[in-house]
This record gives structure tokens, C-alpha cells and sequence, in this order.
């Protein structure tokens, strides 16, 4: 008897010695030489909830890759905190007088990572490997639409000409990184580039690779001391992966990690209130919105939108009862600013936002009165009426999100004030894409969306060929008016010629009211001040290459 | 021949029992809301239709559910194949056997120390029956087994790392990473300790109250009190007739839990940042990994099951009542 009970804690004993000897040991290599954490070594510890799906930009969605991409790798061009281009890769560059031909010269004495030169040919390579292979470079094919050729005329030129004139080229180029061809040269199929993980990249960035551990999602990357515009202070960034958010936050307050990449917006004024630590707040590119449905009748299929959401008066009044301070106060504790267009003002440093466009002042009583006028009459249930016409909408919204549903709650409370019965309804997000995309089958959604750095993506999502099935619109906006607005504003290579095309078509779907655009969300983050100092705060966020280049330890 | 029998027949549900997992396994994930490809791309607004409908392709996600993806799954089983990893790009074979080991590192230290503190404080707190140490020790399992595991794993990470400088997270120190664990055993030991000490407390709980429980039934066998009569102290009568009787439940309990504790690894090893199988689980779930996640859950369900296999095996030498049935 006493042998066998034994055998037991034996067995579990040699499960224990195994598992701590095995240990599994990952794949990656540290080099040896690495610098330790600590001692005389500036190293800025990040905290963050994900990590990049993979390394290689061919195949790279998510933005933690891309946060890694920025400080690794270089494009020609690249958008600083103020919204501006400038050069990366490139010293200056031109477009020739038809706006088709893009000339850019390198910067001097540009290296790799390893030492060798980068030559224009190679930066050429990059572009049309991406041209060649769209398929294989998912990712980054949308970029390089209307480029009909990427040349390298000499050593330090490297030279593109487009099908059409293309005016947010800038933007699109500061995505097109300088890949080292060696190594991503021996790709045949699509299949096989994107199964190339690219742990380990070398580019010409401010930051060079040392590991990236897929298992744990902590990536350590050192200093480019041979960097193009001066190495930067600090010797090592680490990324370290945290899988709940209350213990990155408790690792930022007991000084595990010096920067946490987003803070969540419930613990922000913990977080400010933690010795030694900055939380800040800057303008983010997403907004949230109430979708009014404004799909055309002959939509295939038919719209099943209340016809009294067409009605321009109603929309005014939906618009007027809506408090949107009251939502950002109690929904969003402070963190947020009132919206009206669908262009962010955070997009290029403020350039496309329409600042004439105000919206109507938060009134119960005015929103009554424009309802009365437009000749809805309160019934005996509370509920308006005109004709066959009755002021009672579904509004839906996204079951995955925690705020929606308080603000679904206020929606109805004011509406109920005015005489519009709205029914909150919380529906998952699969449901409700195919309720909205192509297909008309509600009456008001609350929703949200990220603009890109460049605001032809968000301007695209009320175009009429959009609302289809895999398309971005949801409203059902159908304008040609602004569809030929928006084709206008892509081949405007000039700024400010762009510039009041945007005003129009933001004026246009102001007025419209396909969206009544809620709130700009807030983008959250938090540093060890005490360890750290002269980050860039921009909407960027603190932790972007230029940034992290001029950062230093606190002495 | 009746042990044979005996553990054939254990042998065969359990064989069934894995079938019906992994039936089960495939329509699971199936049914819920969600859109793989959209998990897959995350936040991406870049990417085309196109682009989208392309991958639902490599996944195989375009064909009907019913019967070709089941099919295909089954296909690919049946050739101990369980598919890559559409988040990761890598064998789902590879992945969790990478996790596997982690896991067990972790639950192998807790259970030990929650095995044999429990069974210390269940085998007092019985011989100490209605004392005060056995109202503390009965309190205290009590308010351990019920408490939630996020809860108390996030309360032990904030005290001990504010109080005793212990890590907030991670397996090993960032600067660690990559290197084989056994060359790096100190900062392993210092990033183990609160992991371990949640899932030591946790469990602790329930073995103490089976061990007591079980103590006091056993005490108040007739051989007891001959093994007093015959004048043995308290002791020796403790620990050779009543321990080795009052095992019993302890060991189904201690093999059952076995197989159980690699899914309950997930909320602390969520807390801790813990790269092991339960983490593993949670992101795939976040993800929508069909693959990976059907892997995870036929492993954890072989290892229930396998549990349960050893606990009936091990019945059959601790148990005379079933070696002669």
C-alpha cells in the first residue's frame, strides 16, 4: 500500500521536474550581448493589451504591428504630431506640373540595419514588389492603386508615376516601407510571403529588431545608433504584453513598465492619480455616431427605415433633443469632445475639419417646436403623429460595446420629451452589419468609426457605391453630388483646392443628416514622468518613432 | 480478470466520451455570433472586400458549414492533424504543446502545495474537531473555496506587488524572454510565486474540507477505537489507520481536479499574463481561432478524461471493494 501512494507523488513530482526543465524553449534568440535592463541602460518599458499579429508588412492588420513597423522600418515620407509630411527616407521631393510624376531624393549615407547601404534601387524594389504581388501583400495593396511605375533614375532618386494624379499621396507612401529585399526576394507564391513571420526585420528605423517572442508578446528593440537623424536617447524599447488591464496598470503604478500604450478609459482617473505618472488625454481619429436610416426607395432590397426619418425636420429635431455634453459627462466621465462632422479634427493637424459647421444648441423645448411646425401632433400615447406618419424608431446598437447601451438609455429619455418613441435594442455586431450594410433594415443604429490619418477613407463611407454588401456605408447615404465631390478630392493634388472640396462634402452630410456625428472620442495614455521626459504629445501617441527619438531619462 | 474487465469497460465510455467532444468541439465555436475574418483583421478599415473574401477562402470559411467544413475538420483529425492557426499562422500541434508545458508548471506547483496544506489542515482540523483551530481552518476553506479566482488573483498581484516588490506579470522578466527556462530559474521562481500562492489558496480550500470531512467519518470507524484500545497514541493511530482510510476520496478528488485545473489555469493565468494553455484559450476565444481553439478544448477535454481514467486505475489498488467487483 504505502509503495503505490508513492508512486503517486512520484509521478507528480517527475511531471513538476520535467515541465520546469523542458521549459519549451521558444524559437527566437536573444543575442548575447544584449544589454540588461537597468544598470547604467536607458530602457523604456511599454505596456499594452495585444501584440502585432505578425512582422511582416505584407500581411500585418493590426495597429500593434504597425506601432512596430513605424519604429523599425522607414518609408519615404511620414506624417509628424502636427499632421504634417515630412521626409523619412526622403531629403525633399516634387511632383512634376501634370501632377503624374513623383520625384524624391534620398537622405545622405543611408544605412541598413546591418550596416550595408541603402541604395534608391532597393526602395524601388519595395514599391513594385508590392505592385507585382498585390495578393501577397494584402495588407499594403491598397496604397499602391494608380501607381503605374517606381523607378530608380540614379542612385539617390527614386521616382513614381501615377495613371491619374493622386492627392493623398504623401499619406499613402508613409505606409510603403523600406523592406531589405534579400529578405523577401525568394517569395513565389502569395501563400509563402505570408507565411514568412519576419521576426526578426531589418529596416532602417530608429529601432532595431533584437527579439520579437510570439509566445509571451514581449518585443525588445535597441537604439539605432547609426540612425539618419541622430540616435535616439534612450538604448532599448520593450514591449511587454499584459493580458488584463488591471495588472498593466497596477505594473505603471509600481513602476514595472514606464508607458502604458492605452490606457482604458473607466481607470484614467486612477491613473492620474498615481504618484510619479502623467496621464494624458489627446484628440483620437474615432468618433460615434447615431445612424438615421436614409437608404434609398429603390434600394434591392427595400428599406424597411421608418418614412418619417426622411422627413428633414424630424432629423433637425432628433439632432437638437440630443445633449451631447450630457452623453461625454455621464457615459464618457469628461473623456470626449461634442462632434459635428464625420471629418475628425485630429485629421492632418486639424487642415480638413470644417470649422464653420455649427451645430444646434441642446433644446427640449425647440425640438418640440420644430416637430409642431412641421405638423406632428402629440397623440393621446405621447407618441407624434402626421397622417399615416408615427414618430416611433428601433435604435439599436452594438451588444459588444458597454457605453452604447447608456447612451441608447439618455437617446430615449429625450426623445420620450419630444414626442418620438425610440426603443432601445441591443443587437450583435454581425446582425447589425448585415441589417445595414446593402440592405436598409432599421431605423436609427449608434455606431462608431476610425478615420484614417488621411480623410479620404471616412469621406468614403457615405458614397452611394459604398452602400453594399462588404462596403463601408451604413446609412445609405446616396448623393451623386458628393459622389463626384469625392472622386474631385482624389486627383486634387493641390492642398488647399482639396481642402474646400472636404468642406463642401462635410457641409453636404451635415446638413443631410445621414449621421448625427456624436462625439470625438479621447485617446488615453500614461508615462512614468518621474523616469522619463520630452516625449512629443501628439494625438499620435507618446510612444511613435520621432517621439521615442527624443526622449531621455529623467537624470 | 474482474480488474480487467473492470477497466475495459471505464476504457470504452471513456472512448465515447472523447467522441462526443469532439462532435461537440466542432458545432461550439460554430454557433457563436461573430465573424472570424473580422477578428483576423482587427481594427483595419484598409482592407477590401477583396482582400477579405480571400482569406475567408484559405480558412475555408466560404464553404457551407454543414457538411464540408465538417468534414475537412474531421479529415484532418482523423490524420492527427489539428490544422494551423489562423491568428498565429503556425500547427495548432506545435502551439499548444509549447503552452502545455507552462501550464503544468504552474498547476503542478499549486496543487502540490494545495494537496498536501489542505490535506494537513483537513487531517488537524477533524482530529481537532469543534476546537477553535477547526473553526478558524473551516472558515477560512470555506471563504477560500468561494472565492472567485479573478477577484483574488488581482487582489495578490496588487498587494504583492506593492508590498514585496513581485513581478505584475509575464512568466519571466522581458529580458529573459527566449532563453531556456532552466537557465533563468530565480526570475522564473520570483514571477511563479503569486500565481502559485492564488492557486494554492483556491484549492486549498476544497481539500481541506474532503480531508476533513473524510478524517471524521474514519474516526468514527469501529477500528478506531480498537487501534486505541490496544493502546496506540493519538498519533500513531492518525496517521496509520486513519490517513491511509480517509486518502481515498482524496485521491478521486486530487485526479478529477487534475484534469479540471488546466481550464481553471485560465482566469489566473489571464491575471498574471501567464503564457500557458488557458491563456492561450482566452485570446483564441477573442480571436475567433476555430482551429486553435478546438485543439485547446480536445486537449483539455482529454485530460478530464484521462484524469478520470487514472482515478478509476488507481481505485483499483487503493480500493479492496473494487478489486473484488
Amino acid at each position: 500500500m504505502k509503495t503505490r501512494y508513492n508512486l503517486f507523488v512520484v509521478v507528480t513530482l517527475l511531471a513538476l521536474i520535467l515541465s520546469a526543465c523542458g521549459g519549451g524553449a521558444p524559437a527566437t534568440q536573444i543575442a548575447t550581448d544584449a544589454p540588461s535592463a537597468g544598470g547604467e541602460n536607458a530602457v523604456l518599458k511599454i505596456g499594452w493589451l495585444g501584440e502585432p499579429d505578425t512582422l511582416n508588412p505584407a500581411y500585418a492588420f493590426l495597429t500593434e504591428a504597425y506601432s512596430i513597423f513605424d519604429l523599425v522600418y522607414s518609408p519615404l515620407v511620414t506624417e509628424d504630431s502636427s499632421g504634417e509630411y515630412v521626409g523619412a527616407l526622403a531629403k525633399e521631393w516634387s511632383t512634376a506640373e501634370d501632377g503624374l510624376t513623383w520625384t524624391f531624393t534620398l537622405k545622405d549615407g543611408l544605412k541598413w540595419h546591418n550596416g550595408e547601404a541603402l541604395t534608391a534601387d532597393q526602395v524601388a524594389w519595395a514599391i513594385n514588389a508590392i505592385m507585382l504581388d498585390p495578393d501577397g501583400w494584402a495588407a499594403l495593396s491598397g496604397y499602391v492603386g494608380g501607381f503605374s511605375e517606381v523607378t530608380a533614375p540614379d542612385e539617390k532618386t527614386v521616382q513614381i508615376v501615377t495613371e491619374y494624379p493622386i492627392a493623398n499621396m504623401e499619406y499613402r507612401l508613409s505606409f510603403l516601407y523600406a523592406v531589405y529585399p534579400p529578405d523577401f526576394e525568394s517569395f513565389t507564391t502569395p501563400e509563402d510571403l505570408q507565411n514568412f513571420t519576419n521576426d526578426k526585420p531589418i529596416g532602417t528605423g530608429r529601432f532595431k529588431m533584437n527579439t520579437f517572442d510570439k509566445d509571451t508578446g514581449v518585443i525588445v528593440l535597441d537604439a539605432n545608433k547609426d540612425y539618419m537623424d541622430g540616435a535616439p536617447f534612450i538604448d532599448q524599447v520593450i514591449y511587454q504584453k499584459f493580458d488584463s488591464s488591471d495588472a498593466m496598470i497596477q505594473a505603471l503604478k509600481v513602476g514595472d513598465i514606464d508607458l502604458l500604450y492605452e490606457v482604458p478609459a473607466s481607470a484614467f482617473e486612477t491613473v492620474k492619480g498615481f504618484e510619479g505618472v502623467t496621464a494624458l488625454a489627446f484628440e483620437s481619429r474615432s468618433f460615434d455616431e447615431l445612424i438615421i436610416n436614409s437608404v434609398s426607395d429603390d434600394n434591392d432590397p427595400a428599406p424597411t427605415g421608418n418614412p418619417a426619418l426622411k422627413d428633414p425636420a424630424v432629423r433637425l429635431a432628433l439632432e437638437t433633443a440630443i445633449n451631447r455634453q450630457d452623453i461625454i459627462d455621464i457615459v464618457w466621465q469628461g473623456l470626449g469632445s461634442p462632434a459635428d462632422t464625420i471629418v475628425p479634427p485630429t485629421l492632418g493637424g486639424g487642415f480638413w475639419h470644417n470649422p464653420n459647421i455649427k451645430t444646434p444648441e441642446f433644446s427640449i423645448e425647440k425640438a418640440n417646436q420644430i416637430l409642431e411646425d412641421a405638423g406632428y401632433v402629440l397623440g393621446a400615447d405621447g407618441v407624434r403623429e402626421k397622417g399615416d406618419l408615427r414618430l416611433e424608431f428601433r435604435l439599436q446598437f452594438d451588444a459588444d460595446s458597454s457605453n452604447y447601451p447608456r447612451i441608447a438609455d439618455l437617446l430615449a429619455d429625450w426623445y420620450n420629451q419630444i414626442g418620438v418613441k425610440a426603443t432601445p435594442e441591443a443587437v450583435n455586431a454581425d446582425t447589425l452589419i448585415a441589417a445595414t450594410t446593402g440592405v436598409g433594415d432599421y431605423d436609427l443604429v449608434i455606431w462608431g468609426w476610425g478615420a484614417d490619418p488621411d480623410p479620404d477613407f471616412i469621406l468614403s463611407i457615405m458614397l452611394t457605391d459604398q452602400f453594399v454588401l462588404g462596403g463601408w456605408s451604413d446609412a445609405g447615404y446616396h448623393n451623386p453630388e458628393y459622389d463626384q465631390l469625392y472622386l474631385d478630392q482624389q486627383t486634387a493634388v493641390n492642398k488647399e483646392e482639396r481642402q474646400q472640396i472636404i468642406y463642401k462634402m462635410q457641409e453636404m452630410v451635415y446638413n443631410d443628416r445621414p449621421y448625427i456625428v456624436l462625439y470625438y472620442n479621447k485617446y488615453l495614455q500614461a508615462y512614468r514622468s518621474d523616469r522619463f521626459t520630452n516625449f512629443i504629445e501628439s494625438s499620435l501617441g507618446l510612444d511613435t518613432s520621432a517621439s521615442l527619438g527624443q526622449v531621455k531619462p529623467v537624470p | 480478470m474482474a480488474r480487467r474487465d473492470y477497466l475495459l469497460g471505464k476504457f470504452g465510455i471513456a472512448l465515447l466520451t472523447l467522441l462526443f467532444v469532439l462532435l461537440l468541439d466542432f458545432v461550439l465555436f460554430r454557433v457563436l455570433p461573430g465573424d472570424p475574418i473580422r477578428a483576423v483583421i482587427g481594427r483595419n478599415v484598409r482592407i477590401s472586400a477583396e482582400v477579405q473574401q480571400s482569406l475567408r477562402e484559405q480558412f475555408g470559411l466560404d464553404k457551407p458549414v454543414f457538411p464540408d467544413q465538417f468534414v475537412d475538420t474531421l479529415g484532418q483529425w482523423a490524420q492527427g492533424n489539428l490544422g494551423v492557426s489562423w491568428s498565429q499562422r503556425k500547427p495548432v500541434s506545435e502551439i499548444l504543446i509549447s503552452k502545455l508545458w507552462n501550464t503544468l508548471l504552474l498547476i503542478g506547483l499549486g496543487q502540490l502545495l494545495s494537496i498536501i496544506l489542505g490535506s494537513i489542515l483537513g487531517l488537524l482540523a477533524g482530529w481537532k474537531r469543534k476546537t477553535p483551530f477547526d473553526v478558524g481552518a473551516l472558515m477560512f476553506s470555506l471563504i477560500a473555496w468561494a472565492t472567485p479566482t479573478f477577484w483574488l488573483g488581482i487582489i495578490l498581484l496588487v498587494a504583492g506587488s506593492t508590498w514585496f516588490g513581485l513581478p505584475t506579470g509575464g512568466i519571466v522578466s522581458p529580458e529573459n524572454v527566449g532563453k531556456p527556462l532552466h537557465t533563468v530559474i530565480p526570475d522564473l521562481a520570483h514571477h511563479l510565486i503569486l500565481p502559485t500562492l492564488t492557486f494554492t489558496i483556491l484549492y486549498l480550500g476544497e481539500y481541506m474540507l474532503i480531508m476533513r470531512s473524510s478524517i471524521l467519518e474514519v474516526l468514527s470507524e469501529d477500528y478506531i477505537l480498537t487501534a486505541r484500545a490496544k493502546g496506540m497514541s493519538h498519533f500513531q493511530v492518525l496517521t496509520r489507520h486513519g490517513l491511509r482510510n480517509a486518502m481515498l476520496p482524496m485521491v478521486t478528488i486530487v485526479a478529477l481536479n487534475l484534469g479540471f485545473t488546466v481550464s481553471g489555469a485560465i482566469y489566473i493565468e489571464t491575471v498574471f499574463s501567464y503564457d500557458g494553455l488557458g491563456n492561450l484559450v482566452q485570446t483564441a476565444l477573442v480571436k475567433q481561432d476555430y482551429p486553435l481553439l478546438q485543439g485547446a478544448f480536445l486537449l483539455l477535454a482529454v485530460s478530464v478524461i484521462i484524469a478520470n481514467v487514472l482515478a478509476d486505475f488507481l481505485y483499483t489498488y487503493l480500493d479492496p471493494r473494487v478489486k473484488a467487483n
